[in-house]
């Protein structure tokens, strides 16, 4: 039980409206591990991390966690497992009616009946974690970005998931936040043995805290292995990705007609 | 979670404040006593006519207020109007046997009601009994008509 | 003219969509256990939605009621017949312009808040997050509004009536000399406790539940960006002020206008 990987996607289609966005992606998360789901922003790595929340429902293929469909799984039973699960919002989604102290507890409170000092010493346990236990009266209107990451982080640990789902934790964030985040993740993961998926595009902080690493572009896992197998890779596109190569065989430009074309063909089309 | 106590008080004074409403509504503006209306007994009277009484018009004697008209129906057996009344439950066996029920308007062209009054009998009404004594409604075209065709005749 | 038709049948299958939809919303939000914490959060919602909608109702009530005083007054007065004032006054009031003016103003005052509230929590992940935690928003944040919402308007319907009878009391009587006998006692004699007043507060409950509907629908459902956000919110206001008008016509018929 314990080496069978936590997370099993298998051959997963979606498509949103007209555009495909999955064409038969298949991943293993295993237990206890950093895994990066990396890749060019617009391939859906977000829906992907939806997928997997089962907040979205795929056209075709199955997401599997700790053996179930979480597709097949009635509203109650998903509920009961979305416990077991943290998620990390790229805007941190707290709840602006609460304050920084509440929206830790918001989990305690509803998924258990402990007593109110019990919940204190969680909550500011939690917030020692991330730094901010002085910051327990302020709301989420007063925190910087990098905070009310911070505070999310906590939340999304406060009923010690098994898994936790990090959604771009690292865009528009400074570069001391940025090292923060990156600390706080190693340190979850290796202090609690959480299973956590890194969806991000920001090659190097990624790279230094996975494990194992997917690669995504077209709807397909590109490539896919250890940070450093895949800097060495051959394949032309991961190396542009991995190396941030502006143009390569993922190309700078949308598509569009011929550019010199498009520049004499006045009056026609726009 | 915090409790605000004045949040609290406010909606607790807000949904009072609704209950008092319904009853100052109930009480000041639709005039209900506070009496239970089950205190009524009915009887009823036949009219040939009773323009335009509508049900729930007042019942009245000596010009008080003793009761409700409940309910207007067409009497086939004789082509009358039938109407059931609800008077007050401390006018029965008080009322005499034949007491007569007139269809009266308020003022000129003001809603139309009944009127009681007592007659001499020595034996009472009770639950419903049916007055025999009635007075029609006036109709303002009726008596036009009969005003213009004694003027001709004369 | 094909096309035509197609567009028309299209729009109407959104349409019959999106009503099932939102049927669904609202059974899946309305019905459920209350608990303790739920009955805190609709407190808080009917602080938000009705305590807070008080005072503009009540004033608007209370000019209402004066206007219509008055101008009842300068008409009555022709046929010697102002002492029908009071009863013109509280029939209007209780039959149409209480459920009416106070759910329009529910509208605009509580159901665009509540659009832009709910549509801010979408725009900004709070309910995705919320799922995620394993709480149903549906029950944690559209429930305690649509009942708070629901209870809030007809007390605010009957604080409109009394205040409105009370502004027509005070130009009628005090200002325009009405004798307050005959006021009152007309009023007495005309209206009655489950004909008017009851049937009112059922316009009023209905149009609560239509126009909260509507208002935590329309930031539930809305397009998360700031253009969508503000785009529901006109959506809501105008979408509740011609269900409740037109709802009123329809109701109005069934209950006074001998259709039963």
């Amino acid at each position: 039980m314990k080496d069978t990987p936590l997370v099993e996607v298998d051959d997963l289609h979606f498509s949103r409206g007209d555009k495909e966005i999955f064409r038969g992606v298949s991943l293993r998360i295993p237990r206890g591990k950093i895994t990066a789901i990396m890749g060019p922003s617009g391939t859906g790595k977000t829906t992907l991390l939806k997928l997997i929340g089962a907040q979205l429902v795929p056209d075709a293929g199955r997401v599997r966690i700790d053996g179930q469909d979480v597709h097949a799984l009635s509203r109650k039973a998903l509920f009961r497992l979305r416990r077991r699960m943290g998620m990390l919002f790229q805007s941190g989604a707290l709840f602006s009616d609460l304050d920084v102290f509440e929206n830790v507890a918001f989990p305690l409170r509803v998924h258990t009946d402990l007593p109110e000092p019990m919940i204190r010493d969680l909550v500011l346990m939690k917030l020692q974690a991330v730094g901010l236990r002085g910051a327990r009266h302020l709301t989420p209107a007063e925190l910087s970005g990098g905070m009310a990451r911070r505070v999310a982080l906590a939340r999304a640990i406060a009923l010690d998931p098994e898994l936790i789902l990090y959604d771009e934790p690292f865009v528009g964030q400074d570069p001391i936040s940025m090292g923060v985040l990156v600390q706080l993740i190693k340190r979850l993961n290796e202090a609690l043995g959480l299973t956590a998926v890194v969806v991000s595009h920001d090659i190097k902080e990624t790279l230094s805290i996975a494990d194992y690493v997917y690669v995504i572009a077209d709807g397909q896992v590109m490539a896919e292995g250890t940070p450093a197998s895949l800097d060495v890779d051959q394949d032309a596109r991961v190396s542009q990705f991995v190396h941030g190569e502006p143009d390569g065989p993922v190309p700078f430009h949308y598509p569009a007609v011929d550019f010199y074309r498009d520049i004499l063909d006045t009056g026609e089309r726009r | 979670m915090k409790r605000s106590k004045t949040m609290e008080l406010g909606v607790g004074l807000f949904m009072l404040a609704g209950i008092l409403g319904l009853v100052f509504l109930g009480l000041r503006v639709s005039g209900l006593s506070l009496s239970a209306p089950s205190d009524t007994f009915t009887v009823q009277a036949n009219f040939a006519n009773i323009g335009g009484l509508k049900p729930r018009a007042r019942v009245t004697m000596a010009g008080v207020n003793v009761g409700r008209v409940s309910a207007i129906e067409l009497d086939t057996d004789w082509y009358d109007a039938r109407v059931t009344m609800e008077l007050n439950a401390d006018l029965e066996g008080r009322l005499s046997r034949d007491t007569t029920a007139a269809i009266l308007t308020a003022g000129l062209l003001g809603e139309q009601y009944i009127g009681l009054s007592v007659g001499g009998d020595p034996e009472t009404l009770s639950d419903g009994d049916t007055l025999t004594d009635t007075q029609s409604a006036l109709v303002l075209e009726e008596l036009i008509q009969q005003f213009v065709s004694n003027m001709v005749s004369n | 003219m094909i096309r035509r038709i197609t567009a028309l049948g299209r729009q109407g299958c959104e349409l019959l969509e999106a009503l099932g939809r939102s049927g669904l919303f609202l059974a899946q939000s309305a019905v459920g256990r209350p608990s303790r914490e739920g009955l805190f959060l609709w407190l808080r919602q009917m602080h938000f939605v009705g305590v807070l909608s008080l005072a503009i109702v009540l004033v608007s009530g209370l000019f209402i009621g004066m206007v219509l005083a008055l101008q009842g007054y300068t008409i009555l007065v022709d046929f010697g017949a102002e002492q029908a004032l009071g009863q013109m006054v509280a029939l209007s009031l209780l039959r149409e312009l209480a459920p009416v003016v106070a759910a329009l103003l529910f509208a605009g005052r509580a159901g665009s808040a509540l659009t832009a509230e709910i549509g801010l929590m979408k725009a900004t992940e709070q309910l995705t997050s919320m799922e995620m935690i394993g709480v149903d928003p549906l029950r944690r944040v559209v429930a305690p509004r649509l009942w708070a919402g629901f209870v809030s308007l007809p007390i605010l319907t009957v604080g409109f009536s009394v205040v409105g009878i009370y502004g027509g009391f005070l130009v009628g009587v005090e200002w325009l000399g009405v004798f307050d006998g005959s006021y009152w006692g007309n009023m007495q004699a005309s209206v009655d406790f489950i004909g008017d007043v009851g049937n009112g507060m059922l316009k009023s409950l209905v149009f609560a539940l239509v126009v909260t509907w509507i208002a935590v629908f329309q930031g539930y459902d809305l397009i998360p960006t700031s253009e969508g956000i503000s785009r529901a919110t006109t959506r809501t206001v105008v979408y509740s002020s011609l269900a409740v008008l037109g709802l009123d016509f329809v109701l109005t018929a069934v209950m006074f206008g001998g259709l039963s």
